[in-house]
């Protein structure tokens, strides 16, 4: 009874005591929130694709000007999400943040720069140089809000010495990306390597096929998605899906793919225990680093349907960094990044993370590896990565779980395009 | 009479303060409550205002809506299915969780030599961060079949149980289930070890002698008095249960699909991903009065059915 009303002089003395130390030990923390800023330093994060590039421009232009210093930071992709929203909710966004382009995410410079999150760089020089097919990927109400180094490519990132074990080349159609899965198949190799457990993994398989089976014949569907006057059901995407669903049925991904993280399927493809995987450029490093040599490791361009000159590609405008319009170092961060719309830095950052330079003075430096995808750039046959166009953040995340609920057999292909468009059809 | 009664009242204060010590002025408790008020409650009251509101979580734009996001939430498939999903969990873990820390409780209350050592073994796993428990149980549950639980499975010859753990819809949310029932069964242990410890050894030495046996002897002796130990067990599993967060993020994201999604990510997705801030607040709005209506039904029933020896 005594222990309800009453504590010993003892006892209070020890909670006390305790409530002293979780003080101490609460302040010793809060010391992290002191910024580093304070210190003249912009504060800058970024996601873990863009380290190469990024890292090594700021590098590069610190060297050059003494008085700039920077503090960089990186996080996977599903965590900025979280981290830098919560700063910028909270009014203490870093100088420099990642940002991706065109609408579709949470992220999104469509959406950060509705809501007057993003310094307006229309001023830059830089920004006349923007290709006009790329410039909504840039800009919102006319003024450009992004900067990013070019567009990366999204293929198939195969492994060359699993290939000449199975005696295949990379095929040009679905009939021959077929074959050539059979023969690997038969040879104990693994086709294709999936790591859907991995959210953004789960989308890159339809964004492969739907630039051919959706756009070839409808460049326009985007539009027509806005104007009310398509549907992802009664489209192309239907046939994609269908295909995915086909690699899945003939045995071609590793064993259980929503089982499978990115992380497993890139060293799969690395150590050549399976063949390919359908990926973006920009994360070709990573593959590398998993691969004995890197020459082990190079892209083809996926092919989505029979007909060669409808197999166009996707080809989107690569993650890349604002300044936030709040930032007290605005002044440091533009001339940083007038730095980085100069030719030559744009063609490093690039090559860094082996994407198409967004342009460059006379021939663009570009990655080897990246060859066979340039004669479709040069034929307009590409195609910005379709969230990029999608009107509210809701549409992407709705597509990632569609496609683990058609792999894990929960759903058809029309209820899972069904979802899609309803998420679309939500208010931004 | 008035310096009699004065006299008697003096004297118990004194002896009160003899026995039990002193009561601590309420003045110490300001500090914490400041701290707990702008910290918690002005936090939460003011956050609780957007519910109404469609803000995103970024930027000043924000439109009254007023029970807009209320009437969506009770039409959300997703949300629904993710009210299913934290049930599921919350029962399962009540049930199971409390089920196994009883049991090893009752065997580490015996005379058994290694009971000190087994009660460490037991509790261990509830001193890890749930992050890395949830990333080790990722390993566990690799689906390579030379990995992890699979490739035990194959050690035994029982290779044709092998699964896709966290991959397979239908199976992922008993994966999350058993990791945190494994976590956390060490703790509902060490509360019913306590229950345990204040039972008194008389009433069982007295039933032994009227002819009791182990069963009835739980059923009757043990079992009554360990009914605060389950009040409590019950209580923190239930609100542990009803919020489980973080595993799930750690380990499937709500996936595959939307097959392991509890209100907790649900409202984490609508605010930081989705960007529908506002929206998310009503869902968390609802947990909490949901969370707290059970917890409210929960401890009265639970308190009822005490009894002390």
């Amino acid at each position: 009874m005594a222990l309800d009303q009453f504590v010993s002089r003892r006892r209070l003395l020890q909670l006390m005591g305790g409530a002293a130390a979780v003080g101490t030990l609460a302040a010793c923390g809060g010391g992290n929130g002191s910024s580093s800023s304070s210190k003249g330093q912009l504060k800058v994060i970024g996601v873990g694709d863009q380290e190469a590039g990024l890292r090594k421009a700021l590098d590069d232009y610190k060297k050059a000007h003494s008085d700039f210093d920077f503090n960089l930071s990186f996080a996977p992709a599903d965590q900025v999400q979280t981290a830098l929203r919560t700063q910028l909710a909270g009014g203490n966004a870093p100088d420099i943040h990642v940002v991706y382009p065109g609408n579709g995410s949470a992220m999104s410079m469509a959406q950060l720069s509705k809501a007057n999150l993003l310094a307006d760089l229309s001023d830059q020089s830089w920004t006349q140089k923007i290709p006009t097919g790329f410039k909504g990927a840039f800009q919102n109400d006319g003024k450009t809000y992004i900067f990013s180094p070019g567009s990366s490519m999204l293929g198939a990132i195969y492994n060359k010495k699993a290939f000449a074990t199975a005696g295949v080349e990379p095929p040009k159609t679905w009939s021959e990306l077929l074959a050539v899965c059979d023969k690997l198949k038969k040879n104990g190799i693994v086709p294709i390597a999936l790591g859907a457990q991995t959210p953004w993994i789960t989308q890159l398989i339809d964004y492969a096929l739907v630039p051919g089976t959706v756009y070839a014949k409808t460049p326009d569907f985007d539009d027509k998605m806005i104007a009310g006057q398509a549907s992802f059901a009664d489209s192309g995407w239907a046939d994609a899906m269908t295909k995915y669903l086909e690699l899945q049925k003939k045995g071609f991904f590793n064993d259980n793919p929503n089982g499978t993280t990115y992380e497993q399927a890139t060293s799969m493809v690395g150590t050549g225990k399976a063949a390919m995987a359908v990926q973006v450029s920009a994360v070709l490093p990573a593959f590398q680093k998993a691969a004995p040599s890197p020459d082990d490791l190079g892209m083809f361009p996926f092919p989505a349907t029979d007909v060669e000159a409808d197999n166009w590609i996707p080809g989107g405008v690569v993650v890349g960094i604002a300044i936030s319009a709040k930032s007290k170092k605005a002044d440091q961060a533009r001339k940083f990044f007038e730095y980085l719309g100069q030719p030559d830095t744009v063609n490093t950052w690039a090559q860094a993370v082996a994407c198409v330079p967004l342009y460059s003075d006379g021939e663009p430096k570009v990655d080897p590896v990246l060859k066979p995808f340039l004669p479709y750039l040069k034929d307009n046959k590409a195609v910005p990565f379709m969230d990029q166009r999608w009107p509210n953040a809701e549409v992407q995340p709705t597509h990632f779980a569609v496609v683990q609920e058609l792999l894990g057999g929960k759903t058809t292909v029309q209820g899972a395009l069904k979802k899609m468009d309803e998420a679309y059809r939500k208010p931004a | 009479m008035t310096t009699v009664v004065t006299s008697v009242r003096r004297d118990a204060a004194k002896a009160s303060r003899r026995r039990g010590g002193v009561a601590p002025p309420w003045l110490f408790a300001v500090p914490a409550l400041i701290v707990y008020a702008l910290v918690v409650l002005y936090p939460a009251l003011s956050g609780a205002g957007s519910a109404f509101t469609d803000w995103s979580g970024v930027g000043a734009q924000r439109s009254f809506v007023g029970l807009d996001n209320f009437t969506q939430l009770f039409h959300d498939d997703q949300a629904l299915g993710a009210l299913r999903n934290t049930l599921f969990l919350t029962v399962a873990i009540v049930v199971v969780q409390n089920g196994i820390g009883l049991l090893l409780a009752l065997g580490v209350h015996t005379g058994i030599k290694s009971r000190m050592a087994l009660r460490v073994i037991f509790f261990a796993p509830v001193v890890v961060s749930p992050v890395m428990v949830s990333f080790l149980w990722k390993y566990v549950y690799n689906p390579a079949p030379d990995a992890g639980l699979n490739a035990a499975l194959n050690a035994i010859g029982l290779g044709s149980l092998r699964q896709d753990w966290l991959g397979d819809p239908s199976l992922a949310i008993w994966s999350v289930a058993f990791t945190v029932i494994w976590q956390c069964a060490g703790y509902s242990m060490v509360i019913f070890l306590a229950g345990l410890e204040g039972v008194p050894q008389e009433l069982h030495e007295s039933a032994m002698v009227d002819g009791a046996g182990t069963v009835a002897r739980f059923r009757h002796i043990t079992w009554p008095l360990l009914a605060p130990a389950v009040t409590i067990n019950v209580m923190l599993s239930t609100v542990g249960g009803l919020t489980l967060y973080t595993q799930i993020i750690a380990m499937t994201n709500g996936g595959p699909g939307y097959a392991t999604d509890t209100l907790s990510t649900v409202l984490y997705k609508q605010a930081f991903v989705y960007g529908k801030f506002g929206y998310s607040t009503a869902v968390a709005l609802v947990l909490a009065i949901f969370v707290a209506a059970v917890s409210f039904i929960q401890i009265g029933y639970l308190r009822s059915r005490e009894t002390t020896a």
